[in-house]
């Protein structure tokens, strides 16, 4: 590959023109093409926000590996997926119910008494997690779903926070 | 602008653009009063950019997914101080770009399999005579676009995403060096424009 000669560069200094309107329009659609935005990650969004509690700790997800599996649409097998924030490890099994709804099983470490809600495309659910840290929701709405974990009693001075979880088809 | 030329697509698109600035600082200014489908909206406008910042630094696919969420959800204690289009615009980028180096920084590793763009070489076998036209285009760019130092690649990928009228705002936050009057070129791509002219008619393939 032979390089140009520099002094044929177009200059760094010169207003964009036509000519890089057209290259940078062509970056864009290489880069969509080569490394699109899941289509449904700004729906995912819009449903957290609608949260828009400031008092929040937002949990990641744990596991790399388990990451492309998350948003899928329509998986039917049950599957495990594991969030991490700086208070709190939650851990949740979703299962497929015969009714086309999900049944989701959740562990919270290290294990507490909490209240937990699930954010659905219908109405919020809300359960207790035990002493053991279990928590289970026999029946969610397919659809984009969301957990948060509001702060536990006032006994519990430092758990002031909620835990919420990124958005996630079930 | 030119509306004689709206029938051909740059240049449309660029008519359309001082009314997006306008539209996107109403739907700020509702966002803030508390309109959800205001901030819907910005979030469906701006995300596709935010991906490729966050991509471009390097992050996997999930990893870029959870640092948008983190991203928005900061907008709205952020929201008071965004007047206009292009705050808003360098505002998300900015801290796009920030959280992204602070995920990567938490022990990952530098480049993830399914980041890997550079191995996304368009297929040799194409279709019509249309598609061998196409694929020669891309793959012109994307040779070129290799051969650029890593930090023009980044550039480029982003301000390839970012509106036109936010074009200075964001490059002036990246540190892309700018004239009084607007935008100019760079040096990223004027660097790429002389690969790309360099490359006609030399492609052995």
């Amino acid at each position: 590959m032979t390089h140009p000669d520099p002094g044929d560069w177009p200059s760094a200094d010169a207003a964009l023109d036509d000519i890089d309107l057209q290259t940078l329009d062509g970056i864009r659609e290489f880069f969509q093409t080569a490394d699109p935005m899941p289509a449904d990650l700004p729906e995912r969004i819009r449903f957290s926000l609608a949260l828009r509690d400031l008092e929040i700790e937002v949990a990641h997800l744990a596991d790399e590996e388990d990451q492309a599996a998350v948003p899928v649409r329509g998986a039917e097998h049950s599957r495990t997926v594991t969030f991490d924030s700086a208070s709190l490890t939650i851990m949740i099994r979703i299962d497929a119910n015969a009714d086309g709804t999900a049944r989701v099983d959740g562990w919270l470490a290290p294990p507490q008494r909490r209240e937990i809600e699930m954010k659905t495309v219908a109405d919020p659910l809300s359960v207790t997690s035990d002493e053991q840290g279990r928590f289970a929701f026999a029946s969610v709405p397919r659809g984009t779903a969301q957990l948060i974990v509001r702060p536990a009693g006032e006994r519990q001075g430092e758990a002031g926070r909620s835990v919420v979880t990124p958005a996630l088809i079930l | 602008m030119d509306t004689e030329g709206e029938e051909h697509g740059p240049v449309t698109v660029r008519a359309n653009q001082p009314d997006r600035s306008a539209r996107i600082a109403s739907l700020v200014s509702a966002a803030r009063a508390g309109d959800d489908d205001a901030l819907g909206q910005i979030v469906t406008e701006l995300s596709p950019l935010l991906w490729q910042v966050a991509r471009a630094a390097g992050l996997s696919r999930g990893d870029a997914e959870d640092v948008l969420q983190t991203v928005w959800m900061r907008l709205l204690s952020h929201l008071d101080g965004i007047r206009t289009s292009m705050a808003l615009t360098g505002w998300l980028v900015v801290t796009t770009r920030r959280e992204a180096w602070r995920v990567r920084g938490a022990g990952r590793k530098l480049l993830p399999a399914d980041q890997d763009w550079l191995s996304a070489l368009p297929a040799a076998e194409p279709g019509s005579e249309e598609q061998v036209i196409m694929d020669d285009q891309r793959r012109a760019l994307w040779t070129a676009m290799r051969q650029l130092p890593s930090r023009c690649q980044e550039l480029l990928r982003i301000v390839a995403f970012v509106p036109r009228p936010d074009y200075a705002a964001v490059a002036a936050e990246l540190g892309i060096p700018i004239g009084s009057v607007g935008p100019t070129r760079g040096r990223c791509l004027a660097k790429l424009r002389a690969l790309l002219a360099g490359d006609q008619g030399e492609n052995p393939r």
